[in-house]
């Protein structure tokens, strides 16, 4: 019996830490990129970013930016530094203020020092085919 | 062929169906203490008719952190002052779980507040006193209270300090509102906003002319209206029914400041592997010596009742 319970606690061990290929755990990417955030910046929101195995176009969330106030959104992701996501900024009115492409380069952090109070959205797009699984950041300083 | 791969999907398949076993006897057995405790807590704040729990959680997570204002003062050269703050005493006054939330809120303001300057015996009395609201609100378990307490007492561990702080904040949220009980998180943040405000008017009405002290007040606007907002899904509440009128009558004083917007396209740079922005867009803030004092009034008032 004693092997029999042993047997079915390594099964279970072996299947559940065995990742499935689509699986995308995005909460441990926004974990690794809270440190690394650049130096003097004060950690506020982490964000999960998956685009579902490909179902998703874009993955959004906003906060309002001070003026006055420096931030930075940094980007992690299996493999390449950002495997083909994107982080944009938006203003309320729906105006780009930021990129992490830039000139077609993929750009892992963005340092946006803001100079008008509002909402803003962060919105992650996915540049290329297949799922992109990854997390970022969001820190400021003064 | 029963290849390695065949191997472990078998695998997997099997201990699905274990797992999905122990998962139906568990719950045919009865709720665990805790998770009773829990539901019984929930005295105020009834679940609305129709709320829209993916609306309000989007508007939640717009709300900014205190801590930027904590860092503005310091920044701005304003002595540390632990009279402006909620004492820590008042815990016992918190009896119901309005108050609990929205006081939980304002003692991780004062939290961030001394944390920043640097305060850590007093930062130790709001870690106590968080740690109780915490806990009879059910939620004490992502409140680190032993490594925030040993980090406390070193000034080297700030960064640290203040990280842990705010993840153990940001945990405490994402669990309300995965748990459909955003109304405590909406009192939470409230709360939370609310001291920052009282403790902004308080050092402005002391130094008047500081312009970028007005100007953050002023700003306050487009936060108020995001908060207005989510209290009109719980109108049903009497609680929050209440302070929504209250707030109502903030938002009335902050509708007399003008926040003029101009975007201006933005350029950008590679640093360091780092993309620069410069933000060429700007915003005015048309705000008037009556109107801060307007302000400082009825945010007095409001953070009187919430705290008493």
């Amino acid at each position: 019996m004693k092997k029999v319970i042993l047997s079915i606690f390594s099964i279970s061990l072996i299947a559940f830490s065995t990742p499935l290929a689509s699986q995308c755990n995005s909460e441990n990417f926004a974990n690794a990129c809270i440190p690394k955030l650049g130096s003097g910046f004060n950690f506020l929101k982490s964000y999960k970013v998956d685009s579902e195995g490909g179902a998703k176009e874009k993955v959004e969330y906003s906060y309002v930016f001070t003026k006055g106030t420096q931030y930075m959104i940094n980007l992690c992701a299996s493999g390449s530094a950002t495997d083909g996501i994107i982080v944009t900024i938006f203003d309320s009115g729906r105006n780009k203020v930021a990129t992490s492409k830039i000139n077609g380069q993929f750009i892992s952090a963005i340092a946006y020092p803001c100079n008008a109070t509002g909402i803003y959205y962060i919105q992650y797009t996915f540049d290329g085919a297949g799922g992109k699984c990854g997390g970022s950041a969001l820190g400021f300083k003064r | 062929m029963f290849n390695f791969a065949n191997n472990i999907a078998f695998m997997r398949s099997v201990s699905i169906a274990i797992a999905a076993i122990l998962l139906v006897a568990a719950c045919g057995k009865s709720k665990k203490p805790d998770e009773q405790a829990f539901l019984n807590s929930l005295d105020s704040a009834k679940k609305g008719p129709t709320i829209d729990e993916e609306v309000i959680n989007s508007i939640l997570q717009q709300i900014p952190s205190p801590l930027e204002i904590s860092v503005l003062l310091k920044e701005s050269g304003t002595k540390y002052n632990f009279s402006l703050l909620n004492t820590p005493d008042n815990l016992p006054k918190y009896n119901s779980n309005y108050k609990k939330a929205l006081n939980l809120g304002v003692y991780g303001t004062d939290l961030g507040y001394t944390n920043i300057y640097q305060q850590n015996k007093d930062g130790i009395k709001y870690l106590s006193s968080i740690k109780s609201l915490a806990n009879e609100l059910n939620i004490g378990q992502f409140f680190d209270i032993e490594t925030i307490g040993r980090l406390a007492t070193n000034s080297k561990n700030l960064d640290s300090l203040l990280l842990i702080t705010t993840e153990n904040f940001n945990s405490i949220n994402h669990y309300l509102q995965t748990q459909g009980r955003a109304n405590l998180s909406v009192l939470l943040l409230t709360g939370g906003w609310l001291e920052a405000m009282q403790i902004t008017c308080q050092v402005a009405a002391k130094d008047p002319k500081n312009k970028e002290l007005r100007e953050k007040i002023g700003e306050q606007k487009i936060i108020l209206e995001q908060i207005v907002l989510l209290f009109g899904f719980y109108k049903e509440d009497e609680n929050m029914a209440s302070l929504l009128n209250d707030l109502n009558e903030l938002k009335a004083a902050f509708d007399k400041i003008n926040i003029t917007y101009t975007y201006k396209e933005s350029t950008m740079e590679v640093v360091n592997g780092v993309a620069v922005i410069k933000d060429n867009s700007t915003t005015t803030i048309d705000i008037t010596d009556k109107d801060v004092q307007a302000i400082t009034g009825i945010t007095n008032t409001i953070r009187t009742k919430i705290a008493s």
